[in-house]
């Protein structure tokens, strides 16, 4: 199995009586609330977190996107990902991802995943999301009714932007190029693994099969929940006649662990109550605009819509509720374990991305959860799934052969820095 | 004069949108254009006009019975489907009726083919923008939200009738079979509009306003929320000879709020 250490940069200071004064914590929440000073002590504290989970041994460390969004500040994860290629020369780079239909030309997206592949010697895990309708379609201005038609040109034209090697002209309905070619082209071969994030509908699952991505079950409310959409995906790859490859699914879980689970209660319940609380307090206005689910999806959901997922992510919720739910995993190391053992098997996830950052989350408590996380879980569950091959994994140069940041200046210091040659 | 409308399917030909189409009435061709709620029902004006008119009522592609959104793949394909169905039903430089959406598309209808438009009503017609009166985001909020913005009078059985339709929208798994059916054909319909006003419903009419050339009455509700009746005035200083009529005491939806007023100033035009 493997983990990656998952970032989604929450601001930290939002009002005590958020919930009540605002509609949402997305799209237009005003951003009076935003000090661009604590967002500076914000930013490299959060950068500080995932260098330290690369540090401790996690396999990947991940960002994503949002717009506009108190919980999620890396409007352009590319940047923050290109802050990692340099900090860190060990985890892959999880960018999950770019909303590839947001970006004119999309030969952006190539060229800057190519740039992050490049620097980082092949560590890059390409993200495509759709994107939610709140960034997509309110904040970016998307046409729901066309945004997964524009989605697929998009990233037809990134894969063929990838792999070709001489240039092409590309007519397409919603990007015309008379020259694509490529500069720079990614290390791996034909292209970085590709994840495919999803809410659990079937269209998704088919276009991960059908040209074998990824598929990242994004979910706040918890792996007990996660149960019957995985259960629903599997069904649909055995239906399809796809193995059964763990590593095929990724699933998202916020985990917090202390020394006991006592210690786990006092120490996170404030951070913990802060994001299920406050930070998931969504208008449900904006998070479905006309168009942007197929009719196929509307009939599924409006059908099995008890408990509708997308409105029922814990806000309201104790900690008791959301541990026995599910929505986090949480305690000692050995409560731990357990859980994600039981995530793992009942799931049939080979990828885990990990939150062990959560809402108000500081620093001390956050690196501490890494490093018990990292210590005292991983070792226990690591084997799990050891009998499949990974085949959505980076094919990095090898460690040895990876550029060490600022190796190339050691190397010629002593050589520039000498006295200088011109006698007086 | 019947209540009840005749509803027929228009075929546009292979590959191109199937309509149903609503008449009722005797007398000269009037083509009514609806709303982006489409037409639930043959209520408020409609009867009133086809007590003097033949009054023909396409409903767009995705409303009702009708399909075909794939075939029309952006504005300017909608107002040639337009004339498509002008040219189907038989019709020359018929009065064109159109509310807020549809008034929308008989505007830009009547700037790229100036002489086959005869006459023109818009009632309260999206289209236009000035940042001091944004319109109302249809599209980003939630529908029991929007009704107190469509009507002056929450109380009137209309309004209610509205907000009862929109409790369907709500998360509660208890809804019977044909609920769902009438949900999901509601969210059809507003997928259409969507694909076409998404997300500010404004896309260069006012530069194309000057040429319309047919006679042009503009209604708007007085205490209209959904788009200010301010729209009106520049309407009327672009199009030349446009009068402006207002309905005191009406909201967006002019026509299910105050029927006779409304239908009595549309009467009234179509007979100068």
């Amino acid at each position: 199995m493997k983990f990656n250490w998952f970032h989604l940069m929450p601001y930290r200071w939002l009002p005590e009586d958020f919930r009540e004064r605002y509609h949402g914590v997305w799209v237009d929440l005003p951003n009076s609330l935003y000090d661009p000073e604590r967002g500076h002590e914000l930013y490299n504290e959060y950068l500080d977190m995932l260098e330290y989970a690369d540090q401790q041994g996690f396999d990947a460390i991940g960002v994503n996107e949002h717009h506009q969004n108190g919980y999620g500040m890396m409007p352009s994860p590319n940047l923050m990902a290109a802050a990692l290629a340099r900090r860190t020369s060990r985890a892959m780079l999880l960018v999950l991802g770019n909303s590839i239909a947001l970006y004119n030309p999309p030969t952006r997206v190539a060229e800057e995943f190519a740039m992050l592949d490049v620097i980082s010697g092949g560590r890059l895990i390409a993200g495509f999301p759709v994107g939610t309708p709140m960034d997509v379609n309110f904040c970016y201005g998307q046409n729901p009714v066309t945004l997964r038609d524009k989605y697929r040109e998009a990233h037809d034209l990134i894969l063929k932007a990838w792999q070709a090697r001489e240039p092409f002209a590309w007519n397409g309905k919603y990007t015309k190029l008379r020259y694509v070619n490529l500069w720079p082209q990614p290390i791996q071969k034909p292209h970085p693994p590709i994840w495919i994030p999803g809410t659990g509908s079937i269209e998704t699952w088919d276009f991960c099969a059908e040209l074998g991505y990824n598929y990242s079950y994004l979910s706040f409310s918890g792996y007990k929940r996660a149960r019957k959409v995985l259960a629903g995906y599997w069904d649909r790859m055995a239906a399809l006649g796809k193995e059964p490859n763990p590593y095929s699914c990724t699933f998202f879980q916020q985990i917090c662990v202390s020394d006991t689970d006592e210690a786990c209660e006092r120490e996170w319940w404030p951070h913990v109550n802060y994001f299920f609380n406050k930070c998931l307090h969504l208008y449900p206005g904006m998070m479905g605009p006309p168009g942007y689910m197929t009719e196929a999806s509307i009939r599924a959901g409006v059908v099995a819509q008890a408990g509708n997922t997308s409105l029922n992510m814990g806000g309201n919720k104790s900690w008791k509720e959301l541990v026995d739910g599910g929505y986090i995993i949480a305690g000692s190391p050995a409560t731990v374990r357990q859980h994600v053992d039981e995530l793992a098997q009942s799931l049939r996830c080979g990828h885990l991305g990990v939150a062990l950052h959560i809402g108000s989350a500081p620093m001390e408590l956050t690196n501490r959860s890494t490093y018990l996380f990292a210590n005292e879980v991983i070792p226990h569950v690591r084997s799990i799934w050891s009998e499949w091959e990974d085949h959505w994994w980076p094919r990095a140069l090898p460690a040895d052969k990876r550029e060490q940041p600022g190796s190339h200046n050691a190397a010629v210091q002593a050589r520039a820095e000498r006295p200088s040659e011109v006698t007086s | 004069m019947s209540d009840i409308p005749r509803s027929t399917l228009l075929n546009l030909g292979s590959g191109r949108p199937s309509l149903q189409v609503l008449e009722a009435g005797d007398g000269a061709p009037l083509l009514f254009l609806h709303g982006a709620g489409g037409i639930a029902a043959w209520a408020g004006a409609l009867p009133l006009l086809a007590s003097k008119y033949h009054v023909y009522a396409p409903l767009l592609p995705g409303f009702g019975q009708s399909t075909g959104l794939e075939c029309l793949e952006d504005q300017f394909d909608l107002f040639l489907h337009g004339f498509d169905v002008i040219e189907a039903l038989g019709l020359d430089r018929p009065y064109v009726v159109g509310e807020s959406l549809g008034g929308w598309m008989a505007a830009e209808m009547a700037a790229v083919r100036p002489k086959d438009i005869g006459r023109l009503a818009l009632a309260a017609p999206v289209g236009l923008w000035r940042d001091e009166a944004p319109v109302v985001d249809l599209f980003g909020c939630m529908a029991h939200e929007l009704a107190p913005y469509l009507f002056h009078d929450m109380t009137i059985p209309a309004a209610q009738q509205m907000l009862g339709l929109t409790q369907l929208f709500s998360t509660k798994d208890d809804r019977t079979q044909e609920q769902i059916e009438t949900l999901i054909g509601m969210s059809r319909g507003f997928r259409t509009v969507a694909k076409f006003l998404f997300p500010i419903p404004e896309s260069g009419l006012e530069r194309r306003l000057w040429r319309i050339k047919a006679p042009t009455l503009v209604v708007w509700g007085a205490q209209d929320r959904f788009i200010s009746p301010m729209y009106a005035e520049i309407f009327r200083e672009k199009i030349a000879g446009a009068e402006v009529v207002q309905i005191p005491n009406a909201g967006h939806l002019i026509g299910l709020e105050k029927p006779e007023p409304y239908a009595e100033a549309l009467i009234r035009w179509g007979q100068k």
